[in-house]
């Protein structure tokens, strides 16, 4: 019999062998209970993530096609010297840098701008809160659907309202020009809310009392905002912006709903193309080596941002 | 003193208001446009008539009892509950154990362990879908709702939030337990998830809310369309023909309600989870 016993009190141990042996013995059945809570999660790890990155690395090099895996061979960095030869892949990665740079200012901007105007005691502050958040309850796939009506050149109510005030009908989604923009659009308008609430909650983070000193010292409100206000939100402001970076990196839903990558591939993203050559062509190989590569960047931001937020920290 | 209807105030709520439109008339164009006859949706486009429903209440939910009679809308609704209560149980279970190891039990390869999960953190899962499928694919697995379920259920992040929250609770408790005669099991289920209800909240609600939402895995994993969860069939729908505006719009109606109820009855663990833990992940 083993008594595990309390910290610090007097175990006794009735069964042979050394004290040695003994604490072996503990710690041999500490490791089991804890690897058993640990096991399930640990395999599913290792099967769904571990597993398929280190996969996703060895397939870069390789010219893998899922149909024929037993002619499988190692191709050393041809994979990535065909990627810069190929239109649609460079075509796709200027795509997501464009809707990176777009969506970002445009997100965070009006995030920031709908927390400023909701951070006063206003009674009907609730009513407007549920209006800007409102997008965000819906699914990716349901509000690409809804804006493709919204959006429709003939009939959507969009163009219909602009010609009702003298503006011309525009093509949106139907133009190579205006497509990723258009995105841009409405994914900033479905992100927005939730944003604002994180910087809702960092602004009144912020105690009165700051503000009290900085009106008794004379600053007015323009001061009071770009000398307190701004570097206080700081801390919050380093973890949206990245999250929305590493959001807006991995583009997908919307160009799929919306416009399959259309027209002339002007909204085809880098994970859209990694889903269309990996699982619609299945050149898991070529896939794998866009993924390596834009995993490596993401995970750099990643990586960044954990060292920005902790230096924040300190 | 400033006036409590100065020009500035005034201005203030112009913006407010004309900001509410542009974030909400999506949501009551797709709600009202679903509770009219097709022929109506696309008439009086420059009227507020485009945001209310039909004036004849009879007509309100025609295009639901349509779209509930051409679809099995009913069935992807019911996958689609299925899919996010077991993802939700299960992500609780699954990730709570692993927190709870790595928050009170000692074991060998601890710290190797947490910084394999911290490192897992950063691996982007959309770049990784092509192998993950071809795991599915070697474990037999396509076309089952087990391909659906299995790869939602662990992660690096609700492991991380556990462990966090279990380390919260005092020593004594579980050593008072102990003597009480519990085993680590009970420990865990007795003890330790009772009093992390606000991580079992936010867990659950989000592992919810994530599996509801999932588009491209379903529609990777899935060919039968007995199994497509709503956000699937979704889209499956929007493209059979003849497709109808006002059907559509039922459709995206409906998918939508779990989620608006969700959002009122958990908000606070949503935000808690991923807002509130602000700078969570460190």
């Amino acid at each position: 019999m083993i008594k595990t016993g309390l910290k610090g009190s007097k175990t006794v141990y009735t069964f042979p062998g050394t004290e040695k042996e003994a604490k072996n013995r503990i710690k041999w059945r500490e490791n089991v209970v804890a690897y058993t809570f640990l096991g399930p999660a640990l395999l599913l790890l290792l099967l769904f993530l571990i597993i398929p990155a280190i996969m996703s690395v060895y397939y870069a090099f390789t010219d893998y096609y899922l149909l024929t895996p037993d002619t499988r061979k190692f191709v050393g960095l041809d994979n990535f010297i065909n990627l810069f030869k190929d239109p649609i892949f460079l075509k796709s990665l200027a795509n997501t840098l464009k809707f990176v740079v777009w969506v970002i200012p445009l997100q965070i901007g009006a995030a920031l701008g709908l927390a400023l105007l909701l951070n006063k005691q206003r009674k009907a502050n609730t009513f407007f809160k549920v209006a800007y958040f409102s997008p965000v309850v819906m699914s990716l796939v349901v509000i690409s659907v809804l804006w493709l009506y919204l959006l429709n050149p003939n009939e959507g109510i969009i163009n219909n309202v602009l010609t009702y005030f003298g503006v011309s009908a525009q093509p949106f989604l139907t133009s190579p020009k205006q497509a990723m923009f258009t995105i841009v659009f409405v994914s900033a308008w479905q992100g927005a809310g939730f944003q604002m609430l994180i910087f809702l909650a960092g602004l009144q983070n912020i105690p009165g009392d700051v503000y009290e000193a900085a009106q008794l010292d004379g600053m007015n409100k323009w001061q009071r905002f770009i000398y307190i206000t701004l570097p206080l939100l700081k801390p919050t402001s380093i973890f949206i912006f990245i999250t929305t970076l590493i959001g807006a990196f991995k583009l997908l839903v919307q160009p799929m709903v919306m416009t399959q990558g259309g027209p002339v591939n002007s909204t085809m993203t880098v994970v859209y193309y990694i889903y269309q050559t990996g699982f619609t062509d299945r050149m898991v190989g070529y896939a794998s080596s866009i993924a390596l590569l834009f995993g490596t960047i993401i995970g750099l931001v990643t990586l960044a941002q954990r060292k920005l937020v902790k230096e924040e920290d300190d | 003193m400033r006036r409590k209807f100065g020009p500035l105030t005034i201005l203030e709520y112009i913006c407010l208001v004309l900001l509410a439109v542009l974030f909400i008339f999506p949501l009551f164009w797709m709600i009202a446009s679903s509770m009219k006859p097709e022929a109506e949706v696309y008439n009086n486009m420059n009227s507020i008539k485009a945001f209310l429903p039909s004036f004849h209440p009879s007509d309100w939910f025609i295009s639901y009892k349509q779209v509930l009679t051409r679809f099995h809308l009913l069935g992807y609704i019911i996958n689609s509950l299925f899919y996010g209560l077991c993802v939700a149980a299960g992500s609780v279970i699954i990730n709570g154990m692993a927190g709870y190891a790595f928050a009170k039990l000692n074991f060998n390869g601890k710290r190797v362990l947490f910084g394999l999960l911290l490192a897992l953190l950063i691996v982007p899962l959309e770049t990784i879908l092509i192998s993950q499928f071809t795991i599915v694919h070697k474990l037999g697995l396509v076309d089952t709702r087990l391909a659906v379920i299995l790869p939602a259920l662990a992660g690096a992040f609700n492991i991380y939030l556990f462990r966090n929250f279990f380390m919260a609770i005092p020593a004594e408790i579980i050593e008072s337990a102990k003597l009480d005669g519990a085993n680590t099991w009970q420990i865990f289920l007795r003890i330790m998830l009772p009093m992390s209800k606000p991580a079992v909240a936010t867990v659950g609600t989000l592992a919810f809310i994530g599996s509801w939402n999932d588009y491209i895995w379903p529609l990777m994993v899935l060919t039968d369309k007995s199994k497509f969860p709503i956000q699937v069939a979704i889209t499956a729908i929007n493209s059979t023909e003849p497709v109808y505006t006002n059907q559509v719009m039922a459709v995206l109606t409906i998918s939508t309600i779990p989620l608006i109820l969700i959002y009122i009855v958990a908000q606070r663990y949503i935000l808690e989870g991923i807002g509130g833990s602000g700078t969570g992940i460190k």
